[in-house]
């Protein structure tokens, strides 16, 4: 579903602050496959994210996705294949306007948008029911604007937004990370039936190894903006927070205690 | 003599009213300007510094066209002229990555001359000449203005409720308020920055047309602090009706313009000097912007 060649970014080219932010990343992801990724601040764990959804152009390798050579292609045309969420959970909504509007707006995702009316009496009836999947009671809030909603609230909208129409990959980046506990594993929990339910391709950034092991089929280790392991079956079954040292060896400094946990 | 800045005087009854008259008719047509600069400044969230130049191309091409026998032809070329000077603000904007301001300011500056080249001077009167208010002149001299403009903005205010609950609409409602999100959800946001620009354009452009119907005259400088102007009667139309939906803010927007001319009208009759209005405006907003800033930081200290 979607091949990563031996991708590089570079920030700040030819300047002295020059960083390789991604060193020669190279990943495939088949269709169905839940990839957690883990690694050290600085790692390349969201750059890898941004440039598969095409924040910033690499700078060399290719991205392929479903077949489709997507290297350099917009990041708003790569997004009618792509759903993504973000840790700052303003990011994905639109705070003045409605939670309605804003699954309009979600649910023309890839097709034409035209003259025709955003969000029909059929439409709503719809967004109602998706609503209500995520037992939040926000299916009778629709008129309410999003701004005004708790954060694990709009996190929850904005997965809705993702998945409505389903997309071939979703990029999920520490998306529970600034929700309180109880919250984060709430919005985790939908997370995982919606990847289920729809069968959707997922690349998922957390911010420990519990959560990268415990989610998902396989389990991608960054550091350096390169590839340390790519986990998978009974050696992911296995893995240790006392692995993942001896796996960073010299670089072990970089391992902060939040990943450990 | 020292030059006087007030002079208090009494009118008659029937000069109030003539005078209210004029101020209602200028309100409404500033309004179209006004609801141009609430999609620019308030649904995209771009101050855009172009209005006041678009504003003077409409007139000048209207008046063209009128000197010519066809006013209703030149409203609408007016129309598309201030849409085209959109465009290139929003080019500017996204494809050149030019900073917002600085875009509106260099196509204002541009278009000034423009202006000029299409008028061959720095004005042109259009006095004697047919224009786009005869169509009631039926209803007598001092009052076929009115209808026409009010049917004008509430054919506008209707489309634009409209179209704004289109999913275009709804796509440039939403690259004003979170672009990431405009982005992610496979929208072009730079297409939806240029239309909304080119709209809010062609609505001002709209309302320098009217302008030059209704003084059978347009000149290169008519458009100086039309900006400023379309934010004062956008902050005093928000100060009176509060924010809601898109309906709520053009009808807002159309009456802060209507207020606005109104206590123009009202400072003139007080014997204020009409070169002193620009001045006070500007300091209007000041204040207007300044005092919930003030407010907060008295609460803070």
């Amino acid at each position: 579903m979607l091949d990563i060649n031996n991708i590089s970014m570079v920030f700040n080219k030819g300047t002295v602050n020059e960083r390789r932010a991604l060193d020669g990343v190279s990943l495939h992801l088949d269709r169905g496959d839940f990839v957690t990724v883990i690694g050290s601040n600085g790692a390349g764990k969201s750059t890898l994210l941004n440039a598969v959804a095409g924040s910033y152009p690499v700078d060399g390798g290719s991205i392929v996705l479903d077949g489709e050579d997507i290297t350099n292609m917009p990041e708003h045309k790569r997004a009618k294949h792509i759903g993504r969420l973000f840790q700052n959970t303003l990011m994905g909504t639109a705070p003045n306007m409605t939670i309605e509007e804003n699954l309009g707006l979600a649910y023309g995702r890839g097709s034409r948008r035209g003259l025709r009316r955003c969000v029909s009496a059929a439409d709503r009836k719809f967004f109602r029911e998706r609503l209500a999947m995520l037992e939040l009671g926000l299916e009778d809030r629709l008129n309410m604007k999003v701004g005004l909603l708790s954060g694990g609230q709009r996190q929850a909208i904005t997965l809705l937004m993702a998945t409505m129409i389903t997309p071939k990959l979703l990029l999920l980046d520490e998306h529970t990370a600034a929700l309180d506990p109880k919250t984060a594993e709430q919005v985790m929990t939908i997370t995982r039936r919606i990847i289920a339910e729809d069968n959707i391709t997922a690349l998922m950034v957390t911010h420990n190894i519990n959560g990268a092991l415990s989610n998902g089929n396989k389990t991608l280790v960054m550091n350096g903006g390169k590839v340390l392991a790519v986990l998978e079956g009974q050696r992911r079954e296995n893995f240790t927070p006392e692995m993942l040292i001896q796996l960073y060896g010299d670089n072990a400094a970089a391992i902060s205690d939040r990943m450990l946990l | 003599m020292p030059r006087r800045i007030l002079i208090i005087r009494m009118i008659p009854v029937d000069t109030f009213l003539y005078i209210a008259q004029g101020a209602f008719e200028q309100g409404l047509i500033y309004s179209f300007m006004v609801m141009g600069l609430y999609i620019s400044y308030k649904i995209l969230n771009v101050a855009d510094l172009t209005v006041d130049s678009s504003f003077t191309l409409g007139a000048a091409v209207t008046a063209v066209f009128t000197a010519a026998g066809q006013p209703w032809l030149g409203l609408l070329a007016g129309i598309a002229a201030g849409a085209a000077a959109g465009i290139i603000t929003g080019l500017l904007q996204t494809k050149l990555r030019i900073q917002p301001i600085l875009s509106g300011i260099l196509t204002m500056t541009g278009l000034y001359s423009v202006n000029l080249l299409i008028m061959g001077k720095s004005s042109l009167s259009t006095a004697g000449k047919e224009n786009v208010f005869a169509l009631f002149s039926f209803l007598g001299k001092g009052f076929s203005k009115i209808p026409l403009l009010i049917i004008l903005a509430a054919g506008v205010i209707a489309l634009l409720t409209v179209f704004f609950r289109t999913q275009i609409g709804m796509s440039v409602r939403a690259t004003g308020d979170n672009e990431q999100m405009v982005r992610a959800s496979s929208i072009n946001a730079d297409a939806m920055k240029i239309l909304g620009l080119a709209a809010a354009n062609a609505l001002v452009a709209l309302s320098g047309g009217l302008l030059q119907q209704y003084n059978n005259a347009a000149s290169a400088d008519m458009g100086v602090g039309t900006v400023v102007i379309g934010l004062a009667s956008i902050v005093i139309g928000e100060a009176l009706f509060r924010r809601g939906g898109v309906l709520r803010g053009l009808i807002s927007a159309l009456l802060g313009s209507i207020i606005y001319r109104c206590i123009f009208a009202a400072v003139l009759q007080i014997g204020l000097d009409a070169s002193y209005m620009k001045l006070f405006t500007a300091l209007f907003i000041v204040a207007a912007v300044a005092v919930p800033t003030l407010k907060r930081s008295g609460k803070n200290s």
